[in-house]
């Protein structure tokens, strides 16, 4: 009965412009969480055309529709038993992928959405969601679920920069708490000549809460491989930075010379320690 | 709105019938009158009429429209006859005529008549073209504003760019303007407005290139619905030769009303090196119902390189349709020009990138001939 009242945690990825890493990042996160020993599943709510499948090689995996059909049939419906299982090295956690249909992209509910993570986070430790840039109903909604919001920016161009402003200025006036949204800076590196500091002083008013460097070789093949950075062996500077966004955001101090190979894993995650 | 009237009309006794209508309204201003059309097309200027009366009872009434429509870029012409010429009727606006009258009229039926025209217009020569693409980050932005820069140099004609981008509309960042009023209140007025008060919402680039700028926040979304879209998006037509749309990302009610109100839909990505060649496939699925589907949807990929006519077909074979455009990668280029508040086409001369958004432009257009800055 006590399953009932565990909430687990829900980690949404947020941006205003397009194609500045949600996706990859939000696996990423979903698989270092997994390799940590959490029992993690990673919902695209990129519905229309969502690249999680994608970018896992898991084409044909159980989607959100799949999800919402279900519930709508059993209110109690375990997802966990429907989800599909990414797996790589022992580490697994759980996929629900973009619908298939555009048609069922089109039609599918915030109410829908809500069910389905209140849902997975009655059994998961951590659930994370990957979302399209705009402030839609629909992500109204998972923003509202969500414990944390990651606004993910990179600093590219003016109009980038604009509607980062826009969209933090946003997200200010819906009131949530201050630590519940978390400022995260993509590409740091990448080419541009606009000076990170003054996108922070001028701009956001406050300074990223964590930087992910540059590295368009290791991300693209992570997407070719259908790979997880963070569950491959070599260690570049983006998987370390990735691996310390999860380490601030599960208050564990992040080593580097952890055994990558051999993941710490508890076995249930912490919840099943607590009221085993 | 005040209309300034010019009457060109051969018929005397019609002449003076028409100049005591106009005169009789509140609201409209005789601004002359001639019974010659070609005193008109050599004088009327000095009047600066924005509506023309133009009597079509005569041989030559196609080309006379022709010839005032050109004259007369800004202002919108009404036919007159004394008989419903159904057949002519179509020529006359495809030459560029707002409307057509029966001759004569009472001052009720004329100021009705107007209002319909000004509303809903007549089918007209324009070309309305959306820019659409599955997911964000496809150049889509910085296209329109380049290619309405091209089409309003190299045709001359009237042309106008509507940022229905509801969200983060770049638009007028991209052209540098600070808007007195976006498409929020164009929308919220439509059913109030005429073609040429609908002008006044839009902001001028260029003597003939205007943008109707987007919503200033977010928020805002909701207060564009989706008959008064589409009613400003038909009276567009009678205000410009070209009307360039640059819609959200992915499908949503504004953009499926935007492509649907078109005559062209751009479908647009960018390569990236990821899924977006399927997206883009998976995104023109949704529009084989359409008959025309190969005359109304046209491929545009950016960020291409070689930019090459080889790559162009070899996309195309690999894709299996038409890639209509190709657009190249020039990232430094593109970015330094928005963040100068600058459009791409007129940074960098003669760039890889001005002379395929030219080929484009003639492409439309196809009678003019792009030169690169």
């Amino acid at each position: 009965m006590i399953e009932d009242k565990i909430s687990g945690v829900v980690i949404t990825f947020f941006s205003t412009a397009s194609a500045v890493g949600k996706t990859l990042i939000s696996i990423n996160m979903a698989a270092e969480l997994a390799r940590q020993g959490y029992r993690v599943c990673l919902a695209d709510f990129d519905l229309q055309f969502g690249d999680v499948a994608n970018y896992l090689q898991m084409q044909g995996s159980t989607t959100v529709y799949n999800a919402g059909q279900r519930l709508a049939e059993n209110s109690d419906y375990p997802l966990e038993e429907l989800a599909s299982v990414c797996t790589y090295n022992d580490v697994s956690f759980g996929v629900l992928a973009a619908p298939e249909e555009l048609s069922q992209a089109y039609n599918f509910t915030a109410d829908t959405a809500e069910r389905i993570v209140n849902r997975l986070r009655m059994h998961y430790d951590y659930v994370i969601i990957d979302t399209t840039s705009m402030f839609s109903v629909l992500n109204l909604t998972l923003l509202d679920l969500s414990t944390i919001i990651t606004f993910l920016g990179v600093v590219d161009f003016i109009p980038t920069i604009k509607n980062m402003k826009i969209g933090n200025e946003t997200l200010q006036s819906l009131n949530y708490d201050a630590n519940k949204i978390r400022l995260v800076l993509n590409r740091s590196d990448s080419a541009t000549q606009l000076s990170i500091r003054e996108v922070e002083e001028k701009t956001l008013g406050s300074s990223f809460y964590h930087v992910l460097s540059n590295d368009f070789h290791a991300a693209n093949e992570s997407v070719q491989t259908g790979i997880p950075l963070v569950l491959r062996k070599n260690n570049n500077q983006l998987t370390k930075d990735l691996r310390q966004l999860v380490a601030l955001y599960t208050n564990h101090t992040y080593q580097e010379d952890a055994d990558f190979d051999e993941p710490t894993r508890k076995s249930g995650g912490w919840f099943s320690k607590l009221f085993s | 709105m005040l209309y300034n009237v010019l009457i060109v009309e051969r018929n005397r006794l019609y002449l003076e019938k028409m100049a005591a209508v106009i005169q009789s309204l509140p609201g409209f201003e005789l601004a002359a009158r001639f019974q010659e059309p070609l005193e008109a097309l050599g004088q009327g200027k000095v009047f600066k009429p924005n509506l023309i009366l133009l009597d079509i009872d005569m041989d030559d009434a196609s080309s006379l429209v022709k010839d005032f429509t050109e004259e007369f870029p800004k202002a919108s012409i009404v036919c007159t006859g004394e008989k419903w010429q159904g057949d002519s009727a179509s020529h006359f606006v495809k030459a560029g005529a707002r409307g057509y009258l029966i001759k004569p009229f009472t001052a009720n039926e004329f100021k009705s008549a107007i209002e319909s025209f000004a509303k809903s217009g007549m089918e007209s020569a324009s070309q309305v073209l959306t820019f659409f693409s599955p997911k964000g980050k496809s150049g889509k932005t910085t296209l329109v504003a380049s290619l309405a820069l091209a089409l309003a140099r190299t045709t001359g004609e009237q042309v106008g760019v509507i940022d229905a981008d509801l969200q983060f509309c770049d638009m007028g960042l991209f052209f540098n303007l600070d808007p007195a009023s976006t498409i929020v209140e164009a929308v919220r007025d439509i059913n109030f407005l005429s073609p040429i008060s609908l002008a006044s919402y839009f902001c001028e680039v260029e003597p003939n290139l205007r943008v109707l700028c987007g919503t200033r926040n977010p928020s805002l979304i909701d207060r564009v619905d989706i008959p008064s879209f589409e009613a400003l998006i038909k009276m567009s037509r009678s205000l410009f030769r070209y009307v360039l749309i640059d819609v959200p990302s992915g499908f949503c009610p504004t953009s499926i009303a935007a492509a649907e109100m078109s005559d062209t839909t751009y479908l647009m990505t960018m390569l990236s090196g990821t899924y977006e060649l399927q997206h883009l496939s998976r995104a023109r699925e949704m529009f084989q119902d359409w008959e025309d589907i190969d005359e109304r949807l046209k491929v545009v990929i950016t960020r291409v390189s070689p930019c090459s006519e080889k790559e162009r077909q070899r996309l195309s074979n690999d894709l299996g349709y038409s890639v209509e455009a190709i657009i190249p990668n020039e990232y430094k280029l593109v970015s330094e020009a928005a963040n100068a508040g600058r459009i791409a086409l007129d940074v960098g001369g003669a760039s890889l990138f001005s002379l395929a958004v030219g080929r484009l432009a003639e492409s439309i257009s196809l009678h003019h001939h792009w030169e690169a800055p």
